[in-house]
């Protein structure tokens, strides 16, 4: 088994683009990666090609903010409203829910088992669906709508437990739900109040929210990620953020902070096999890969990206992660570089 | 060169006066003024001012389907084939009050310089000091006769407020702005306790006495102003009570709802309603360089909310037609899309609404190209505009004032209303 060390990665290629990349799922079987955009496609991309081509399956008509695979079908999620199962061959449609939400799709979640697909939206509903038949099977919501400020909450990531028996979701006032996946039962609400900056005297208004959540390998801890708290809202100003809780007690076990030259969104967190260390990636304008060792509690390596980073895909052996952001595509690889000899 | 009449009446007033130019020349242009007649007429102007520079992408512009887009869809307004933001569902259906301007090219991209612009209406001259619009209307459209503030300016919001320019300039301080910032009520407008209404009265008339003592045999443009100003204190004192929501009806609260903008927006109303010729609410701060969508996601949520309950509000007491609300910022922000998810400063192509008095509702002026980097049709300035707001409330955009000899337009020379927009 290759053992992935973040002292050893480094970014192997990139690709251009004029779009926003969003979204990215990777099969694990085939390799083949998709990408969800702001032109409203996805794409599916062999991004070692020496010049990848896009190949674009057309249906949404706004972001892609949402994209994962079942195995035989990749399904989208977008702020167009709709979810549509995608036909990986053909690119066609196999199934398009028009209005899988009353409001913008924010993301999409599989569970371990590729059974449901989860999707989060501004309607501040997260809705489990059947994977194969496309059937909506719960509704979990809880999440206020309106923020005590007046301002339209916003609902932005799930995720699931390995043992598919907890959903966790977060939103944009910095709040953690905790449901039971069987039942729907909403079980405990944790927060990191740090991650949502109101700002009620210079500008009147708000930014960040919790935009990442992860379970760790044995199910035990829950990693959430987004911003610290910002002077001025109108920058993301701040370094990104990761807060890491037990599950269980709900006890908050440590919170993880980048350095200046490191501001903006932790937009997705990876938690390496082992659970020892997690990647975060994001950014601001600029966009970064961040690595914090669990044991240690500490950040022990970050890495400037080519692009603010919106989500990766890491490939099971840890041996090469492959991202999707702006204007970009990147690839990364956590193989030593061979040393010359001579 | 011909002389207008109101130049002849200028000169022949300020030659029977045996003065030169000072604001007192101004308050004799005034009583002959062409604007007596529009006073009677009781126009208003209220000015939505989205300080920091709102999208027009988000907002008024839309360009729904392109890299620029942003992810907000572009939804069918009342009117046919016009769109306007997602974001906006309740003014979509209210259009038919309002023209949309979308070729604005005012070409000043920072906050302070794109402030002035847009309160000025034209670029700062060094040695002349220009009203801004809320001090040219105060003049024009401000009722000796009732007892209320000509001039309202409210900006709660620490960030900007300095751009906010509050500027009677060559008018004189009779036309500045009543400026609220800490309170949507003024300070210290109350008669202190211990002092009785005698009091009171008799401490103005020792005032007067000894400014008329101190005056005498001497010119001051800053005594003028500063007399008449005082001259309305009284009145003043008497329109509290409109500041004071506790008597608005519940209903009404209710459909405005909590925020501070919507508070401001129900003072305003009252304001307008009692007379007041300008009012200008301000809601900051709209400068979106990080997180663009999720910023006009509760900003414009807002302002729809906001305006749309304006707009039917006045409409259904009558005040609309006599009433324009304009929504209008330093500038707009880029189509192109950072890294952020933001966007920056942008002054080439954006937009302005005017809905009421004197507009011709339903209407679109300007067009900006498919990515909204430029105005393809109709390019106007900040000028255009000026001119096209006087005189949607009746006033001559070419009417001249005089600071000593010199005549000054209203508008910049050779500039025009936009008469598309104009009922």
């Amino acid at each position: 088994m290759f053992q992935a060390d973040p002292q050893n990665f480094r970014e192997l290629k990139t690709t251009t683009r004029p779009d926003i990349m969003l979204r990215m799922v990777r099969n694990e079987d085939s390799g083949e990666i998709y990408v969800g955009s702001s032109d409203a496609n996805v794409y599916r991309v062999d991004p070692m090609a020496e010049t990848p081509e896009f190949l674009p399956f057309q249906g949404h008509t706004s972001y892609v903010m949402g994209l994962v695979d079942t195995g035989k079908m990749i399904v989208s999620g977008s702020y167009d409203k709709s979810l549509i199962w995608w036909n990986k061959e053909t690119q066609e449609q196999v199934r398009r829910v028009e209005l899988a939400h009353d409001r913008w799709v924010r993301n999409l979640t599989i569970t371990p088992d590729k059974k449901h697909v989860l999707s989060v939206s501004d309607d501040m509903v997260c809705k489990v669906w059947d994977a194969e038949s496309g059937d909506l099977v719960r509704e979990l919501k809880s999440h206020v709508k309106v923020t005590e400020h007046g301002f339209p909450n916003m609902l932005y990531a799930a995720a699931v437990s390995p043992d598919g028996k907890l959903i966790a979701t977060v939103d944009r006032i910095a709040k953690i739900k905790i449901w039971d996946f069987a039942t729907g039962e909403e079980l405990k609400e944790l927060e990191a109040p740090k991650c949502y900056t109101w700002d009620s005297k210079a500008r009147i208004h708000a930014i960040g929210g919790i935009r990442s959540v992860a379970f760790s390998p044995d199910g035990t801890q829950l990693a959430v990620g987004g911003i610290g708290q910002i002077g001025n809202v109108d920058h993301l100003g701040a370094a990104g953020r990761v807060e890491l809780f037990d599950v269980a007690s709900g006890e908050k076990l440590h919170m993880f902070e980048g350095d200046d030259k490191h501001k903006g969104l932790v937009e997705q967190i990876v938690f390496h096999p082992s659970g020892k260390w997690i990647m975060a990636v994001g950014g601001d304008h600029g966009g970064w890969i961040q690595f914090m060792d669990l044991d240690k509690k500490e950040v022990i390596k970050q890495v400037k990206a080519p692009m603010h980073v919106h989500q990766i895909a890491v490939t099971s052996d840890f041996s090469m992660a492959y991202g999707a952001g702006h204007n970009r595509l990147a690839v990364w690889s956590f193989v030593p570089e061979e040393k010359t000899e001579g | 060169m011909s002389v207008n009449p109101g130049r002849r009446r200028f000169l022949g007033g300020a030659a029977a006066a045996g003065v030169a130019a000072s604001s007192m020349n101004m308050d004799i242009l005034k009583a002959e003024s062409l604007s007596n007649e529009l006073k009677k007429n009781g126009k208003r102007v209220l000015l939505l001012w989205l300080a920091g520079g709102a999208s027009q992408l988000e907002t008024w512009d839309p360009k729904p389907g392109r890299l620029t887009g942003g992810p907000y869809q572009a939804i069918q307004t009342s009117l046919p084939g016009v769109q306007i933001s997602e974001l906006m569902p309740k003014m979509a259906t209210r259009l038919h009050n309002t023209a949309l301007i979308r070729s604005l090219n005012t070409q000043i991209g920072d906050h302070g310089g794109g402030a002035r612009l847009m309160h000025l209406g034209r670029r700062d001259e060094p040695n002349l000091k220009y009203p801004d619009m809320g001090s040219v209307l105060a003049r024009e459209l401000g009722r000796p006769d009732l007892q209320v503030p000509d001039y309202v300016s409210f900006y709660t919001a620490t960030e900007g407020r300095g751009n906010a320019v509050g500027q009677p300039g060559f008018l004189g301080a009779r036309y500045a702005p009543m400026f609220l910032t800490t309170d949507n009520k003024p300070a210290h407008l109350s008669r202190l306790e211990d002092i009785t209404d005698l009091d009171h009265k008799e401490r103005a008339d020792l005032r007067q006495l000894l400014s008329n003592r101190f005056a005498k045999g001497r010119v001051s443009e800053s005594l003028g102003s500063h007399n008449v100003a005082y001259g309305r204190v009284r009145g003043l004192m008497s329109s509290e009570k409109l500041f004071d929501l506790s008597d608005e009806p519940q209903k009404i609260k209710d459909r405005y709802g909590n925020s501070l903008f919507a508070q401001q927006a129900m003072v305003a109303r009252r304001l307008v309603e009692a007379g007041t010729p300008f009012v200008k609410v301000a809601r900051a701060w709209w400068d979106s360089h990080g997180q663009n969508f999720e910023t006009h996601l509760e900003l414009v949520t807002e302002l729809d909310h906001v305006m749309s309950t304006l707009l039917d509000d006045l409409e259904e007491r009558g005040l609309l037609e006599d009433t324009l609300v304009i929504t209008l910022a330093e500038f707009g922000r880029t189509p192109t899309i950072n890294a952020s998810l933001g966007r920056d400063h942008f002054a080439r192509a954006w937009s302005a609404s005017l809905t009421g008095c004197g507009i011709k509702g339903g209407t679109v002026f300007g067009a900006t190209d498919e990515d909204g980097q430029h105005v393809k049709d109709n390019e106007i300035g900040a000028a255009e505009l000026f001119a096209t707001i006087y005189k949607a409330v009746g006033i001559d955009p070419h009417h001249e004032y005089f600071v000593g000899s010199r005549p000054i337009p209203l508008v910049d020379p050779g500039t025009h209303a936009i008469d598309e927009v104009l009922a």
